[in-house]
């Protein structure tokens, strides 16, 4: 039975999409909630669906570090850590510029690694502690268009794998999930550039379809909870069997 | 908007087709180097270039270079 009962979990990107749907599952585990997104009314949507009390908001654009001084001084200990800020840019490398790369990783990469650095040297982090980092199965494949999300992703799962090895002294552990396409505001960002009839195309190389929210949160719960104590620097592929193919 | 800069800069999109075949009312999804990757290409030259946002459904409601330029200049 998976228990999150009284642990302090800080999430990032909680104003939507999967997010949103990893601050609800552990709200209804038991966990004490800390979710950080850069706008305030959807984070106060996704506060009013978590289950039980003590929750806290943060409201904070974690694009720039600078904003970070406030979230750490307000912050207790966590249990665990989801680092799941991220967007989505599709482009040929033939248009990338440096300011496109660096928009993408800002997000994607570097507010992520910068936060848990910041965790770690002030001590916010438990003994016993999980932190997971939301990664794609993109960071394994070659998909057209998606060069700078896929490397921000490659990249943040190969940290993952790092800080797993620095902090196993401490009981600390580190891992990532990269899940397959899931439905959320962020995918629907695709219908953007590809025709509603690609999509579904595309959805049939998945075996089981394309995944929901509550599938990665589920994943998420596991690796936030106790059960997963001898799980760390893994990298973990939930795609409803799409690398089956 | 000119019609000849646009059909100047989707020819540069492309790296094997003839630009004598890029005309206003070339059926551009016919082009044998046509695919996902040059509509994405073809995106992100709207967006550098004249600042418009294309989408996949404005690409797929258009069957000549005329329509895609028409699309353009009116979201411009």
């Amino acid at each position: 039975m998976i228990t999150l009962k009284d642990k302090n979990i800080l999430v990032t990107g909680a104003s939507s999409g999967i997010g949103r749907q990893i601050a609800i599952t552990a709200s209804e585990l038991g966990a004490k909630l800390t979710i950080i997104g850069r706008n305030i009314e959807k984070l106060d949507e996704t506060l009013a669906l978590l289950s039980g009390d003590g929750h806290k908001i943060q409201v904070v654009d974690l694009s720039d570090s600078a904003n970070f001084t406030a979230l750490i001084s307000e912050s207790l200990p966590y249990d665990g850590v989801v680092f799941n800020a991220g967007v989505v840019e599709y482009l040929p490398v033939k248009f990338l510029n440096e300011s496109k790369i660096n928009s993408v990783f800002a997000t994607n990469f570097d507010s992520n690694v910068v936060l848990s650095q910041k965790l770690i040297k002030s001590k916010l982090l438990k003994k016993g502690g999980s932190l997971v980092f939301v990664s794609s199965i993109s960071s394994k494949l070659g998909v057209p268009g998606t060069a700078m999300y896929t490397a921000s992703k490659a990249a943040l799962s190969a940290f993952s794998k790092v800080l797993a090895s620095e902090l196993a002294s401490q009981g600390i552990r580190s891992n990532s999930v990269s899940p397959g396409i899931i439905k959320t505001a962020m995918t629907d960002k695709a219908s953007d550039v590809v025709s509603d009839e690609e999509l579904k195309k595309a959805e049939s190389e998945y075996p089981l379809g394309y995944g929901e929210p509550s599938d990665v949160a589920g994943l998420i719960m596991y690796l936030l909870s106790d059960i997963s104590k001898w799980m760390t620097g893994s990298d973990l592929i939930i795609d409803g069997g799409f690398t089956l193919k | 908007m000119e019609i000849n800069t646009f059909l100047q800069n989707f020819a540069d999109i492309l790296d094997d087709t003839d630009a004598a075949l890029i005309k206003q009312e070339t059926v551009f999804r016919d082009l044998e180097e046509w695919d996902s990757l040059t509509a994405l290409s073809l995106i992100a030259m709207a967006d550098e270039e004249y600042s418009v946002k294309l989408t996949g459904d404005d690409i797929k409601s258009s069957t000549s270079l005329n329509d895609i330029f028409e699309i353009i200049k009116n979201k411009g």
